[in-house]
């Protein structure tokens, strides 16, 4: 499987990122308005901070224990009794005045906590504006932080929600992408209408498999018709060669001659096989299939003094392609001929259930050797001349199609047995 | 035994053409399907072989036309296709057999033989392999020369692997001639007749062998090293 998690910061991180950035940007410009505007307004400023002062001190059991507000002088705090005698009423009042050095603030809160309202007379001296820190922090606060905090993160859960919603078609598409190989080359991805710029992705990744495809089955065509077309010289210089004297050097060149030939049939067959797709399945009895590969083939054994044995264990029904079927068993066949040793006998076999087996009494196959014997082009032993090692991959392929699977074994007494498993015919439609 | 040889490419014509001369046969040679139907007006064939890429069409219209005669003429099909599908399709469209190029004249030529010795055609009563000899409606064998006496199952089993010499006839079809529908056949018996006429076989000094292929059927195999037989890579 491909590596799925890829190497990037993920969605989250990067939109957290980005909105935490945006929010500070965003802060900042609050802290600066805010700034900004209590600088042009002092008057506002003193009356927030009276009242702040005010809250402070009514904590307290005595004013006079208040410690004084930092960065100022001259603080006094005190309570005061309305005359009720004059009638007269007490209202909260700030005034702010420019003394020598600096500025006087003073003015009366009106302190409402549970009994007798109560009246608290505040009066302090300062110079700069140390003493409204406290209002600026809380004004910060309240009017940036609080807001600006859930908004956020608000913001955060919808901007993931939706990205991730909107991405979803590219993940279908992702997992679509993994599942093409060049064995199934008519495979598009789900074009997902919208959003419009996955939309256009995704068409043109369409387009471009599309151009992928056609240079594909252009490159495949021509093997087939490149071998296709040699057949016809391969078969004027093999009847040349049958006219020529007997001799060392005819039969060299014949044996030159059925290499190329046999090349070339493989290179066809191996075409073939890759175009085959088995859409129209018919029933296929492979025991009837293997007596007929072995009839074929047995005359050719005989000839090399090999023993080919046909067993039937019955049950051995498939759906799928007859012709690949015999092409499967045949180069199993071939395989085994061609690496036992003389004399050993071949065992062929059909069932039991959708099954086939190959068992030769050669050296077997070595572990290392399994992962590679249906690469295509690959021989254990390069230099030998005998075959091009495509006939494994044939099989591999024409497997494949079937939807089976191929496994080596090594069976007790030695040698190797290649089983290939068909899928049972009762769980495939015909 | 005359053949009408149907193939564009002369240079391979011509070599078919001569290989088969040299194995007794009388060929004629045209290159088109117009060709073909012109000279079979003209001469009756006791089989054509026919290549299906033909500058004037598709060989396989030819047969379809032929057998739409009633024409029952054999016909082997010479192809460079070997595809999946193309030789079910030459033998669906009414083919005998199927070769698929290249092939080497015995081979071709003992597939011209079999086609030839089908019930149907021309046959031959005389069948022979190595110095083994069968004649047909005498029900006689001749081995190098001297008569030799078999009971008449032996003679039909020798006559059938006579017939596909080189190829392994089925155990089921020989049962199926040999024995009559209704005849109790113990799983032995095939096998003792042919042990019977193998050992007849060897007892008159007969220089072909009969083979066993286990669970499949029976061969009749030449002396020479190299009898006529399909070639696996073109089946």
């Amino acid at each position: 499987m491909p590596e799925r998690s890829g190497t990037g910061p993920s969605l989250f991180r990067q939109i957290a990122r980005r909105l935490v950035v945006f929010t500070l940007i965003f802060a900042l410009l609050d802290v600066v308005i805010v700034l900004v505007t209590y600088a042009r307004q002092p008057e506002s400023l003193a009356q927030e901070l009276l009242g702040l002062e005010a809250r402070r001190v009514a904590a307290l059991d005595d004013p006079a224990n208040a410690v004084a507000l930092a960065g100022t002088r001259n603080w006094s705090a005190r309570f005061v009794e309305p005359d009720v005698a004059a009638d007269a009423v007490l209202i909260d009042w700030t005034r702010r005045e420019q003394i020598a050095g600096g500025y006087r603030i003073s003015g009366v809160r009106a302190l409402d906590d549970g009994a007798s309202p109560r009246w608290l007379f505040l009066r302090f001296d300062a110079i700069g504006m140390r003493p409204f820190l406290p209002v600026i922090r809380n004004e910060l606060i309240e009017h940036v932080a609080l807001p600006l905090v859930p908004l956020a993160g608000l913001l955060l859960l919808f901007n993931i929600v939706s990205v991730r919603r909107v991405l979803a078609p590219l993940r279908r598409a992702e997992s679509e992408v993994d599942g093409l190989d060049p064995e199934n080359m008519a495979l598009r991805l789900t074009v997902p209408g919208e959003p419009r710029e996955v939309d256009t992705l995704v068409r043109s990744f369409n387009r471009a498999l599309a151009r992928l495809e056609a240079s594909v089955l252009t490159l495949r065509d021509f093997t087939a018709s490149a071998a296709h077309e040699l057949r016809t010289p391969l078969s004027i210089m093999q009847l040349s060669l049958e006219r020529l004297p007997d001799g060392p050097i005819k039969s060299e060149l014949q044996t030159d001659a059925d290499q190329m030939t046999r090349l070339v049939s493989q290179m066809l067959d191996l075409a073939q096989a890759d175009a085959l797709v088995v859409d129209d399945p018919a029933v296929v009895d492979l025991a009837a299939v293997g007596r007929d590969v072995v009839s074929q083939l047995a005359p050719k054994s005989f000839a090399a003094g090999r023993q080919l044995r046909f067993t039937d264990h019955g049950g051995a029904i498939i759906h799928g392609h007859a012709e690949a079927v015999f092409r499967i068993y045949r180069n199993l066949v071939d395989n085994a001929l061609a690496h036992a040793p003389g004399a050993t006998p071949i065992e062929v076999s059909a069932g039991p259930g959708p099954q086939l087996a190959i068992r030769d009494h050669g050296p077997g196959i070595l572990p290392g050797d399994q992962p590679h014997l249906f690469e295509r082009f690959w021989r254990k032993d390069r230099s030998s001349s005998d075959g091009a090692g495509l006939g494994l991959g044939i099989v591999k392929r024409l497997v494949d199609a079937h939807g089976g699977t191929i496994a080596i074994e090594t069976p007790a007494g030695g040698g190797a047995l290649f089983r290939v498993q068909f899928p049972d015919p009762s769980f495939t439609t015909k | 035994m005359r053949l009408l040889l149907i193939e564009d490419n002369p240079r391979l014509a011509g070599l078919i053409r001569d290989g088969l001369q040299g194995q007794g046969f009388a060929v004629d040679w045209c290159g088109t399907i117009a060709g073909a139907e012109a000279a079979m007006q003209v001469n009756s064939y006791d089989l054509l072989l026919l290549d299906l890429g033909l500058p004037d069409g598709d060989g396989l219209e030819l047969l379809r036309q032929v057998r739409r005669r009633k024409d029952t003429t054999p016909i082997l099909v010479l192809t460079a296709r070997g595809g999946l599908d193309d030789r079910v399709s030459g033998l669906d469209a009414g083919a005998d057999d199927y070769l698929v190029k290249p092939f080497q004249i015995p081979e071709l030529a003992a597939r011209c033989r079999a086609l030839m010795r089908r019930p149907g055609a021309a046959l031959g009563t005389i069948l022979a392999c190595g110095n083994v000899m069968l004649d047909t409606a005498e029900r006689s064998i001749t081995i190098a020369t001297s008569p030799i006496e078999a009971p008449p199952r032996e003679v039909d089993l020798l006559e059938h692997l006579l017939r596909r010499a080189g190829h392994v006839v089925a155990k089921a079809a020989l049962e199926n001639s040999l024995y009559a529908m209704d005849a109790e056949v113990t799983p032995n018996a095939l096998e003792a007749v042919v042990s019977r006429l193998r050992k007849r076989l060897a007892a008159a000094n007969a220089d072909v062998t009969v083979r066993t292929v286990h669970g499949v059927g029976y061969a009749l195999l030449a002396p020479v090293a190299a009898p006529a037989m399909p070639k696996a890579a073109n089946a």
